[in-house]
């Protein structure tokens, strides 16, 4: 009896090494000496918007040479996981950090000790405040969604009934967004706003709150949905009960998909919200800072509507992109 | 449609009758509960007693009863299968990569062998490594979700055929075929639970584990086959729900446990075991299917969601139970 | 040496391997995990990652020492995870307000224990089973979360919250103070007390705790109750670490919570186990968790090694036969 439990004592401790050791090709590759080392935040590995952003990240991190490792909590968008991460990163101590919060308020407790640390931060995407960062490089929700808003609307001439699929309501892209909506609206009194609803920024979740909408409302002139992939899941819906075509349904963010619905007439048009871009200027002003350059405080990306007239023109996945120029984003 | 969902349950007038007065109760109170949700929002909502709504519904409900029949069974064995949402999302991303590219029947069979080995490693791990099931699969939630991580990195799959997404989106007749698929699986569970030796072992095994081995019934391989057939129902769940949202990604699979559950409880399966059956799961699932259209055709926020599952879940547990006693007293 | 003397000796060293071959899969886990990750990554062992660590492991330990309880009485409380952001963020919302700290605890404590007797009472007196008691409030607490904040974080904490995470008193941060404090309250009260005594035994033997005529249930009660209560400080751990309450940030952690304390060597039949291991399952998970990112493990496997893991430690145990 206690020979084979202590067999079993030594099985279990080979395989817990075998388990160990298992893991070692798996690592990363091995930390270069002279190479600059940047740990590049994204909220999941899940969301193909945050894959474009990681080919970003890596185009900018090859050209200019630099280690880039990319941190992902493994449950999507987990704020404590998040805040797990970045301790591990700061025990790290990485060159830089190029960081997105997937809680903007939640996280800042955890950059203010990564600015205590001295690792220089570069915010993307979701703008912090409270901490010290070298800079903030993204889009103005808000301001994209009331152009793609108003652009949708005089396409309309000024009025119709309207139905807004609403991301994460906690999420500050979503409350942006929603504002910018709002805002647009206000400027269009033809336009009667009938529902708004959370879709969570997932297709299925969206597609079914919408299936009970399209029960409701026997005539939608055109839907404004939060994000490109609920809004591909909307036309899916339309097209699936014999009402394609009526509706002109827009999105925010230009995925694949959403591009290949416009050139194909099914979808009306998006903005083109790119975390490629985003990403890789994210990387450069990393670099920039690390070798003493001067960086602005903050880089918004310019307003780019994509309807089926410039469609063919647009790169239809994140590798094929063409890396914006950083001298013609920030002298803008 | 109620009419389809009853006759589902009163399948077998001598049955009914046969059953004790507890279990007569729990089909009986199903039942009411359906025709009143239906009254009440008929008055609620001038759109919900429409022939398309109720078509709409049973959509909805098709591809949570595929995913909850096979939790059922291995409900009815007092195990829980917590890897139901993720091996659905595992399933969908395998099977629209290789249908997406052409290869229906390969993507097909790629679905249900993934759903297979899922369910045969579940098994494996239950029966004869004896891990608690509740420990088993949710490991196996993980390796599921880690797995379609690696496979898709990021990425979504989108345009499927169009003759494959008649399994999502076609109708039979009046009848969608979502719905025929359900309605073909639940008569042919029926009989298997009912008429065949495995299920008379899945109860057995449920009611009381230590004289099914006495009786020399091969528990293992039962317990097995269950696990397996619960992958393989999620399997074809998993197709169902990519033929309706024309794409795949790895989020797919989120959230679904809780409805999941929810239909089995609701369908007045037990979870100590050996009490219950599968068209109970199918009422179960029209109930929540109704329930959440019904939410959104009123205009309940999402965030209710969860406590109104939960609450729904509570209550008819609670019921049961407390009906079973006042039947069966005097109870130990 | 004389001979009696000699085979004393070693009839203890046998006694010591038995034990440490009884030990639970956590025990080998966090040994391998340690020595491995101590000779693969510079940064390992040292205070400021160890500390780190500790840290991030002390609302797991207080969360699952509430769990081997729940667990011990053959049942299980998923709803612990959502629990705890309920309480934060109501926690959260009074503070903000200008309620007393003490006051805003006070009714945290309140809501976990409320939640905690709502479990309790439908499993040992209606005899619900406890997987669907709490996976209904698991759903409820989520739901009352999101609804009162609207989804969103509760920021603005007055900043001595923030001392509960960062202060140290005597050399040791206050979260691992709670922690054992935690540690040595259930500690008494399961190896001590009448509770702990009821605690194993309606898992062991609740048909004969019942028909003794004790007042078993009572206890049954307590145990979710107590669960609860630890969940709520937890909460306050929680909170004071992120500076901020989140209705969601509890979520996945009931899961965390009972891997952590399976791994530990608790079974889910017959009130076998002990929070010792738990403390050690914590420990190990956290310990996992740190490892693979400090090796740089990306996101995707790291997803399917935990699994392989915990399946792996909990498989290797029930074959030993701990717990067939």
């Amino acid at each position: 009896m206690t020979i084979s439990r202590r067999g079993f004592a030594a099985g279990s401790l080979a395989i817990a090494g075998a388990v160990g050791t298992g893991l070692l090709p798996l690592a990363g590759p091995a930390r270069a000496q002279a190479k600059k080392r940047i740990a590049f935040f994204v909220k999941n590995v899940t969301n193909p918007f945050w894959k474009a952003c990681r080919i970003g990240a890596e185009k900018a991190a090859k050209e200019l040479g630099v280690d880039l490792q990319v941190v992902a909590p493994t449950k999507p968008d987990n704020i404590e996981e998040q805040t797990r991460l970045v301790e591990d990163w700061i025990v790290k101590k990485p060159d830089a950090f190029v960081f997105v919060p997937v809680d903007y308020k939640a996280l800042v407790p955890s950059i203010q000790k990564a600015n205590k640390a001295g690792i220089p931060v570069i915010n993307y995407n979701n703008k912090m405040t409270g901490i010290d960062k070298v800079t903030f490089i993204g889009s103005d929700d808000a301001h994209f969604e009331y152009e793609m808003c108003k652009y949708l609307f005089k396409s309309m001439g000024g009025k119709g009934d309207v139905v807004h699929i609403d991301g994460v309501p906690a999420a500050i892209t979503a409350q942006m967004r929603k504002k910018g909506f709002e805002k647009a609206v206000a400027e269009f009194p033809g336009i009667k706003v009938l529902a708004s609803q959370p879709g969570m920024y997932r297709r299925l979740p969206a597609q079914q709150v919408f299936e009970n909408l399209m029960q409701r409302f026997p005539k939608i002139d055109a839907v404004v949905s939060a994000n490109d992939d609920m809004a591909v899941g909307i036309v899916e819906a339309l097209h699936a009960a014999g009402r394609g075509g009526k509706t002109k349904v827009v999105g925010i963010d230009g995925i694949p998909d959403a591009i290949q619905a416009i050139a194909a007439g099914k979808m009306f048009a998006t903005v083109d919200f790119s975390g490629h871009d985003q990403s890789y200027l994210a990387v450069q002003a990393a670099v920039r800072h690390l070798k003493g350059e001067k960086v602005p405080p903050e880089i918004l990306l310019p307003v780019f509507i994509i309807d089926k007239g410039n469609v063919a023109t647009v790169a239809k996945t994140p590798e094929e992109r063409k890396p914006p120029s950083w001298d013609k984003v920030v002298s803008k | 449609m109620s009419i389809g969902a009853s006759s589902a349950v009163t399948a077998s007038p001598a049955e009914l009758l046969g059953l004790s007065p507890d279990r007569a109760f729990v089909a009986i109170s199903r039942l009411t509960a359906l025709v009143v949700l239906i009254v009440v929002l008929s008055f609620m909502s001038p759109y919900f007693l429409t022939w398309a709504n109720l078509v709409n519904i049973l959509r909805h409900a098709a591809p949570l009863f595929v995913m909850s029949v096979g939790l059922t069974i291995v409900v009815l064995t007092a195990g829980i299968d917590l890897s139901v949402g993720a091996v659905l999302g595992l399933c969908a991303c395998l099977a629209a990569s290789l249908i997406s590219t052409g290869q229906p029947e390969l993507g097909v069979l790629a679905a249900l062998g993934a759903g297979l080995a899922c369910g045969l490693v579940n098994g494996i791990l239950v029966a004869y490594a004896r891990i608690p099931a509740f420990i088993a699969t949710y490991g196996m939630l993980w390796i599921a979700n880690g797995l379609a991580y690696v496979f898709m990195s990021g990425e979504v799959i989108y345009g499927l055929p169009a003759s494959f997404r008649v399994i999502g989106t076609g109708m039979l007749g009046p009848v969608p075929v979502p719905v025929v698929i359900m309605l073909v699986l639940l008569a042919a569970l029926a009989v298997v639970m009912q008429r065949t030796p495995f299920g008379r072992g899945v109860y057995a095994i449920g009611g009381n584990p230590v004289a099914a081995r006495l009786s020399g019934m091969p528990v293992e391989r039962r317990l097995i086959g269950v696990y397996v057939l619960s992958g393989l129902m999620v399997a074809i769940a998993s197709l169902i729900v990519i033929a309706r949202t024309n794409a795949a990604d790895v989020s797919l699979g989120e959230e679904q446990l809780l409805p999941a559950i929810a239909a089995v409880c609701l369908g007045g399966t037990s979870l100590f075991g050996g009490v219950g059956g599968v068209a109970g799961t199918a009422v179960g699932a029209i109930i929540l299917a109704v329930v959440l259209n019904g939410m959104n055709l009123i205009g309940v926020k999402t965030f209710w969601q969860a406590g109104v599952l939960g609450l729904i879940i509570l209550l008819s547990v609670l019921a049961d139970q407390l009906v079973a006693r006042r039947i069966n007293r005097p109870s130990p | 040496m004389t001979m009696a003397a000699d085979t004393g000796a070693r009839t203890e060293r046998g006694a010591s391997l038995r034990r440490l071959a009884d030990a639970p899969g956590a025990v080998y886990l966090l040994a391998v995990l340690s020595i491995g990750l101590t000779l693969l990554t510079p940064n390992f062992f040292s205070v400021e990652n160890l500390t780190n660590v500790a840290l991030q492991v002390a609302v797991l330990v207080i969360v699952a020492l509430g769990m081997t309880l729940v667990i011990l009485t053959e049942g299980i409380d998923l709803s612990l995870g959502p629990v705890l952001g309920l309480c934060g963020v109501v926690m959260g919302m009074l503070v903000v307000s200008g309620t007393p700290l003490w006051l805003a605890i006070a009714a945290a404590v309140l809501i976990g224990a409320a939640f905690g007797a709502a479990n309790g009472l439908l499993v040992a007196y209606v005899a619900l089973p406890p997987f669907i008691v709490t996976l209904s409030t698991f759903g409820i607490a989520q739901s009352l979360a999101t609804m009162l904040t609207e989804g969103n974080s509760i920021t603005g904490l007055p900043s001595y919250v923030r001392w509960f995470n960062e202060g140290r008193l005597i050399g040791l941060p206050i979260p691992l103070w709670a922690t054992a404090i935690a540690f040595a309250v259930t500690y008494l009260l399961l190896y001590h007390t009448r509770f702990g005594r009821y605690t194993f035994a309606i898992g062991g033997n609740r048909r004969a705790l019942e028909l003794s005529g004790s007042n078993a249930r009572l206890f049954h009660v307590l145990v979710y109750v107590y669960a609860g209560v630890l969940t709520a400080l937890a909460s306050f751990i929680m909170t004071a670490r992120m500076n901020a309450a989140h209705p969601t940030i509890g979520v996945g952690l009931e899961f965390d919570a009972i891997a952590a304390v399976i791994l530990g060597g608790t079974s889910f039949e017959k009130g076998r186990g002990g929070i010792a291991g738990t403390l050690i399952g914590a420990l190990a998970v956290g310990v996992l968790r740190n490892g693979l990112n400090l090796m740089g493990v990306s996101t995707e496997w790291q997803v399917a090694i935990v699994g392989l893991i915990i399946i792996a430690a909990v498989g290797l145990d029930s074959m030993r036969g701990r717990n067939s």
